[in-house]
């Protein structure tokens, strides 16, 4: 951890009235990183955001913007952040191309060329005014604005909502196009295949606490992977190994899911007559569900 | 419920502050004027007095309408609490219909609402209700107000009708205009213009010798035309009614046939980029505010000329000197034109602090609209943001106020009356302290408690002008007389400069301002 972290949160927490909306967040995002923030709706996402900028006053903790304390000191906090917000309010008189005007004096900077090819991949009408854009076409205006700025931190909340298939995909070049030259980028996200595309680090929130965090590796290390085996005769039962619990059994079939390491597995199946056997890694999916599933902690079959 | 109910009790509670304030307003001005009159004028050789020079000068009846019975207390109060009533009635009735309406479509809800199981006809009808009720209690205030004045019941509620009256009318100028503009800002501006010029045309059918049948041309004139307590004329009643029914339904038919969201006249949704007043966000609050401020400079400008033109139309031989202190204590001493011009300008000190108020209140729709985290998320800071709006905000005040005063002094000009033209910049000057207050006052409640905040500031500078109208005749004790800024400004430029008064009322506009400031850089963003 250094202080040119672009972000960091100490024990950050917010309570607003009676709801702890956010519990005690410590959390480093590292230069050029991709941080996938995970978690269903409620969860605290945008909450974490609004502290993370210093719109919201943390009830204990504290947020930092490459090492500047976002509460206290906001307007330098921000000189190196750009910001999309969840929903894109945007003033309605004004059109595309005059927002894109403001927004890049009030940012200070912009790459005039970067933006009007972002505008084409987008496909932006850009004489339009704000009030007579789409949700989408508004979400547009936000994201080219904040990439056209070249930011070193991007901070994204669920920047995809309302963009069709198509945007989806120029959205994720563009991301990918910011990682390469260094930037660093918050995506705050429900959706799964885009985070397991893009990020680096993933982060899962559930109910205002950060219930796991990890690279995807990681992640996949810790949760169960699934094995299925199938035998040349009647299946074997498998009691009494570590990690192990037979999700599925068939007369000459089983279905596996194994937590840490998959050693023990092995060596047991090495002495039984095994037909096939296919393993696979638990999708982010598996791993996020893991997580929200309240019965017993493993992986919902 | 059905769902056409469940549309309306929603649309009547939304409002339900709103109906209160009026309804308070109401019931406090018309216990003030009957109580107030029979006080101060006891005696019917009094009255006639009163009705021979002051009911007949032209200022007065500006603002109040032409009196038609002044020698009983009834007359007396449906005439002055009848004539500003009406107006003030009016402004309700275009507020209320906006609000259950365009408001709603503007902000998107009105597509869920009709998304349901109730047909547009329906959900129109529901509105229309939620105005009904909000009139109904809109005439029960002014009822009240009356009763507890010792007015006999009969009449009090025929003049309370006639006050509320053009509710129907501007009620339904206000649906008429929702269904014209796209937004709620320009459905009020258009609305609220129907208003002013049907109150010019009054000031001039009152004002004009021979032009008094001008007074059917406007729905504020039939208020007057009612004559609540002065031989009433119920049949009037027909032409509120009707008109008012032609503009409902008109409205109807338009509703029922355009796009839901859209209005008859949307503007341009394309243009080409206009990059002036882009630089900052101080910049681009005052290309958003330049209309509403040339609403208010145009407004305030006619009403100067208008006062102007009229301050020499009292002499000071046709009021005698028993009679000026009793109009003194009404807080009227109109002899020469600097005397009516000192009266009226009070009213430009009011004008220019409920403009400092909307400028607050337009920074809250900001924050309100969310657009704020995306300026706070760049390098703007929060205070540097609020300064910026708040020097927009004196500003304009200062502009209104510079204008104004130039204005009728022009006014006063044309007709050869003698007032120093450096006299009426300081009757200028003179408007900015209070309204300095209230912009500081009007911040610290937009930093303390946003969501309120605007509610809370124009209740606030409306409190303390009607305070300061009503509270001597109330016979509240003096020091309860003080509490009002408005009771210590100088009536410029028949009075001096209120050096003292100015001094503090900017320090502690200052003052609030800047706690304003400080709390708003300490409190979480508020969305709607």
């Amino acid at each position: 951890m250094s202080a040119n972290d672009p972000i960091r949160a100490f024990g950050l927490t917010k309570r607003y009235r009676d709801t702890l909306a956010l519990d005690a967040l410590d959390l480093v995002v590292e230069p050029g990183e991709v941080y996938g923030y995970l978690g269903p709706n409620g969860a605290g996402k945008t909450t974490t955001i609004r502290l993370l900028l210093g719109l919201h006053r943390p009830t204990a903790g504290r947020a930092e913007l490459f090492g500047i304390d976002a509460w206290r000191n906001p307007a330098r906090a921000h000189r190196r952040v750009a910001y999309v917000a969840g929903e894109p309010f945007l003033w309605p008189s004004l059109t595309s191309e005059e927002t894109f005007h403001f927004l890049a004096r009030v940012q200070g900077s912009t790459d005039e060329g970067y933006r009007d090819l972002l505008v084409e991949r987008f496909q932006l009408e850009q004489r339009k005014k704000i009030r007579a854009l789409s949700k989408g076409n508004r979400q547009k205006v936000q994201l080219i604005a904040a990439f056209a700025g070249r930011a070193d931190l991007l901070i994204l909340d669920e920047p995809t909502s309302g963009l069709d298939p198509l945007m989806e995909m120029a959205f994720r070049q563009t991301v990918l196009e910011a990682k390469e030259r260094g930037q660093t980028i918050f995506l705050s996200s429900h959706i799964l295949s885009e985070v397991e595309a893009l990020c680096d680090r993933v982060g899962i929130l559930r109910r205002g606490r950060l219930v796991d965090q990890g690279t995807l590796a990681e992640l996949r290390h810790l949760s169960a992977q699934t094995v299925e085996v199938t035998f040349e005769g009647n299946a074997p039962t498998l009691d009494g190994l570590y990690g192990v619990h037979v999700a599925e059994a068939g007369p000459n079939a089983l279905r596996i899911e194994v937590s840490g390491s998959i050693r023990p597995l092995l060596e047991r199946l090495a002495r039984e007559r095994v037909a096939t056997l296919t393993s696979r890694e638990p999708s982010l999916e598996e791993i996020f569900l893991h997580h929200y599933d309240d019965s017993d902690g493993r992986v919902p079959g | 419920m059905s769902p056409a109910s469940a549309i309306a009790r929603r649309a009547l509670g939304d409002s339900r502050v709103r109906n209160a304030a009026f309804a308070l307003f109401f019931l406090l001005y018309a216990y003030a004027q009957a109580v107030g009159y029979r006080h101060s004028y006891p005696t019917l050789g009094d009255r006639l007095e009163f009705a021979k020079t002051f009911g007949a000068n032209k200022t007065v009846q500006l603002f109040y309408g032409v009196p038609h019975e002044l020698r009983t207390v009834g007359g007396y109060t449906a005439w002055r609490a009848g004539g500003i009533g009406s107006i003030v009635a009016g402004v309700w009735g275009l507020l209320a219909a906006i609000r259950a309406t365009r408001a709603e479509e503007d902000a998107g809800r009105q597509e869920l609402v009709l998304a349901g199981a109730v047909g547009r006809g329906d959900a129109y009808a529901a509105s229309l209700a939620a105005i009904g009720g909000g009139a109904a209690i809109l005439w029960a205030g002014f009822f009240l107000g009356l009763l507890a004045g010792r007015l006999d019941a009969g009449g009090s509620a025929y003049l309370a009708l006639a006050t509320v009256a053009p509710v129907a009318v501007f009620a339904g100028a206000g649906l008429l205009a929702a269904q014209v503009a796209a937004t709620r800002r320009i459905a009020l501006e258009l609305a609220a213009g129907a208003l002013v010029l049907a109150f010019l045309v009054r000031v001039i059918a009152d004002l004009s010798t021979g032009l008094g049948w001008l007074r059917w041309a406007t729905p504020l004139g039939w208020s007057e035309e009612l004559r609540a307590f002065a031989g009433p004329r119920p049949e009037v009643l027909t032409l509120p009614l009707v008109g008012g029914a032609l503009l409902i339904a008109g409205a109807g038919v338009i509703s029922a046939r355009r796009d839901v969201g859209n209005g008859l006249w949307s503007g341009r949704d394309t243009a080409s980029p206009r990059l002036r007043l882009l630089s900052s966000p101080t910049a681009l609050a005052l290309r958003g505010e330049l209309g509403s401020f040339a609403g208010w400079l145009g407004g305030t400008a006619v009403y100067a000329l208008v006062i102007g033109v009229l301050s020499t139309s009292f002499s000071a031989s046709s009021i005698p000197a028993s009679l000026r202190q009793e109009l003194e204590k009404l807080g009227i001493s109109i002899t020469t034109p600097s005397g009516a011009l000192g009266v009226y300008f009070l009213l430009f000190v009011f004008a220019i602090s409920l403009y400092a108020c909307s400028q607050v209140a337009a920074a809250r729709h900001e924050e309100a609209e969310q657009r704020l985290e995306t300026l706070f998320a760049s390098a703007v800071g929060r205070r540097r943001w609020l300064a910026g709006r708040l020097a927009l905000a004196a500003a304009g005040a200062a502009a209104i106020a510079l204008t104004v005063s130039i204005v009728a002094w022009a006014g006063a000009a044309s007709q050869h009356a003698h007032v120093s033209f450096g006299r009426m910049l300081e009757a200028g000057a003179n408007c900015l302290p209070t309204a300095l207050l209230f912009l500081g006052l009007a911040s610290l409640a937009f930093g303390l408690f946003p969501r309120a905040s605007a509610g809370v500031s124009y209740a606030l500078v409306t409190a303390a002008f009607v305070w300061h109208l009503v509270a001597a005749l109330l016979g509240a004790p003096h020091w309860l007389l003080n509490v009002t800024p408005f009771q210590h400004v100088g009536l410029l430029p028949a009075q001096a400069f209120r050096v003292e008064a100015a001094v503090v009322m900017l320090a502690v506009g200052a003052g609030a301002a800047a706690v304003g400031l400080w709390a708003f850089r300490r409190r979480d963003l508020m969305g709607a």
